[in-house]
């Protein structure tokens, strides 16, 4: 078993197979992967924010989910993916927190436009969703390898589960 | 980068000073609230950059208990008091008046929440009522939400407020202890100015 790379916030990571790649307490982050079905090729972004129109510089484009997915896919044709064999999985985009009668405000609701954004570059990008574990208000750990290309997601409390 | 070099540290002192004031009312109010001596550290004020914040306080998977507060107005900003899981339950159990050991798991969960969402709307309250003295600014106050989970799932929330104008936030954290016990039991409070705001508290402050 590969050594696991930990992918922190708004970090992005490709490597040939054999890789695991891991990312710990996603809150309303997304942890993204994509991978070639066939050669194993995998990438792990771990998106913060669904639009980089607001900011002013981006300096880490895994940061948010517009500038990831571009980048993410860049990188895996650079290590010789194949696009028709690629597939994505995604967990994350939690909101840890409820206040009544503010499910709408953006700070709290921030998971869930995580979600969509990610969801809408994929599309937009030809890549098939296979798998997800998104929303809830439980945070998730994430472990990808690319021998099983399973997703295995930790929640306190619940457990371990496998997508 | 350019909104970190903002902040000198002059700056930061008068901000520390913010938690001073505020963490020092609410060490008194979680007192008042236990019948107990409750201490408090020196705050800590930092500007830490986003990618680090959800392991900034302990490793990302410590599992703990967090109350959330916010005031929006003329100042913006969130609130939190954290504690380990499993003194959360000591701290809880601290204001119940009676033995919940024979209940269900998920009824003990829900009144411990209960009551730890009071705690923490009393030390957050008490700390918001000192910076409105300070400040003159009235600040009213969402209903405490609570979160049992990941420290790093957690500061997520910090990470991407921060997120969306730059690349670093700004933490005030400051530590209780509850004294008197067998056991430690403590809990951080967390000051965490909405970004646009900070410029707005310096500004009454009159270090701006």
């Amino acid at each position: 078993m590969a050594q696991p790379i930990h992918v922190g916030m708004a970090d992005l990571v490709v490597s040939k197979h054999p890789a695991s790649l891991i990312t710990l307490g996603l809150g309303s982050c997304i942890g993204l992967v994509i991978f070639d079905q066939i050669s194993r090729t995998a990438g792990m972004v771990h998106i913060m924010l669904p639009d980089s129109r607001e900011a002013k510089n981006i300096p880490k484009p895994g940061k948010f989910a517009d500038t990831a997915v571009p980048l993410l896919l860049e990188e895996l044709y650079k290590l010789g993916a194949t696009k028709a064999q690629l597939r994505a999985k995604m967990a994350g985009g939690a909101q840890m927190f409820s206040m009544p009668g503010r499910a709408d405000n953006a700070i709290f609701a921030v998971g869930n436009r995580n979600i969509e954004a990610t969801t809408k570059m994929l599309g937009a990008a030809g890549i098939r969703l296979v798998s997800s574990d998104t929303g809830g208000s439980k945070g998730r750990s994430v472990e990808f390898s690319t021998e099983t290309l399973k997703f295995i997601v930790k929640t306190l409390g619940t457990g371990t589960k496998e997508i | 980068m350019e909104y970190n070099d903002n902040f000198t540290n002059f700056h930061m002192d008068a901000i520390r000073e913010v938690g001073n004031i505020g963490t020092g009312n609410a060490a008194t109010a979680l007192s008042r609230l236990l019948g107990r001596m409750v201490d408090m550290d020196v705050p800590v004020a930092e500007m830490v950059p986003i990618y680090e914040v959800a392991g900034h306080y302990g490793s990302p998977e410590t599992s703990v208990c967090a109350v959330l507060v916010r005031t929006e107005g003329e100042f913006a900003c969130s609130l939190i008091f954290m504690i380990d899981a499993e003194k959360a339950a000591i701290m809880a159990d601290l204001i119940i008046p009676m033995d919940i050991s024979g209940m269900g798991e998920s009824e003990q969960m829900s009144i411990r929440d209960s009551a730890l969402a009071e705690q923490g709307n009393i030390i957050l309250g008490a700390f918001l009522n000192a910076l409105s003295k300070i400040t003159g600014w009235t600040l009213p106050t969402t209903t405490p939400a609570v979160a049992r989970d990941m420290l790093g799932s957690i500061m997520d929330l910090v990470a991407s407020m921060f997120g969306v104008i730059g690349e670093s936030a700004m933490l005030v954290k400051t530590s209780l202890h509850v004294k008197g016990l067998d056991e430690e039991l403590g809990g951080t409070v967390i000051m965490i100015p909405d970004p646009g705001s900070l410029e707005c508290l310096l500004a009454k402050l009159g270090v701006l």
